[in-house]
């Protein structure tokens, strides 16, 4: 692009820039659901009950990848999965953690979406988030 | 933004707009596309070769792909990367990408947490 057209236009220097970012991220962290999240994900780190249902859970998962990615375990072997799960999940700690990190991640979604809208690019995509994050 | 209450959020929100728009890399970047947009040649090129692209990946998937194809779809991608407009759009796309990961990595650290991961829709 030539200068005459930028020197038409007024700039927002980077570091003008990331300062607006950090205000926006300031005014996120005052939100009733950052703040709902943060404090359920404490606790959550915390809960050594959770946290121990969580490890098993995973580790079974692991130790079982190559045949739940065949589809292959046995109906036993997949009892015993659900029911680890089911540990992990029936937990309240856990319940609350997945509703707060909902209920913030449709703030953030709504907020992803207005700036990709102005900004004629998808923010997650750009960013590089898959499904997997 | 219905979900967004406070209006201290919507106004940090309308401000980072403003202001990712105003940045050099988004100000290449939408008169770049504008050029790509009124240029009915750049665009066509490009239409054409993601639709040979597709139809490759089709045929490899068939395991059907013969030579000529192979060389018409790299004549293709000679012809685009020749295309100023096209490469000039590409090129400030990738810039502008480039710098809003910077802004994405300034608010997760304030936040603790990646939030392009939580602000993506989709889940596996």
């Amino acid at each position: 692009m030539d200068d005459k057209v930028f020197d038409d236009i007024e700039i927002a220097l980077p570091p003008v820039v990331k300062q607006a970012a950090r205000d926006f991220a300031a005014a996120v962290a005052e939100t009733p659901q950052f703040k709902a999240f943060e404090q359920v994900a404490e606790r959550f780190r915390q809960d050594q009950t959770a946290q121990q249902a969580l490890r098993a859970y995973q580790e079974k998962q692991t130790s079982w990848r190559a045949l739940l990615m065949l589809n292959a375990l046995s109906t036993e072997q997949r009892a015993e999965l659900e029911s680890l799960q089911g540990a992990f999940a029936n937990q309240l700690v856990v319940q609350e953690y997945f509703k707060a990190q909902t209920e913030f991640a449709t703030l953030c979604q709504t907020l992803g979406d207005a700036i990709s809208e102005s900004i004629d690019l998808n923010y997650a995509a750009a960013c590089g988030v898959s499904c997997c994050g | 933004m219905q979900t967004v209450s406070s209006p201290q959020l919507q106004e940090a929100t309308q401000s980072l707009i403003d202001n990712l728009s105003a940045s050099e890399a988004f100000i290449h970047f939408q008169q770049a596309y504008a050029r790509f947009n009124t240029d009915s040649e750049a665009r066509t090129l490009l239409e054409q070769l993601n639709q040979s692209q597709a139809r490759m990946r089709q045929k490899q998937a068939k395991g059907t792909v013969n030579e000529a194809e192979v060389g018409s779809l790299r004549l293709l991608q000679q012809r685009v990367q020749r295309n100023a407009v096209i490469m000039e759009y590409a090129q400030s796309q990738q810039e502008a990408i480039n710098f809003l990961r910077e802004i994405n990595s300034e608010i997760s650290e304030l936040l603790g947490v990646n939030f392009a991961t939580f602000a993506n829709h989709s889940t596996c």
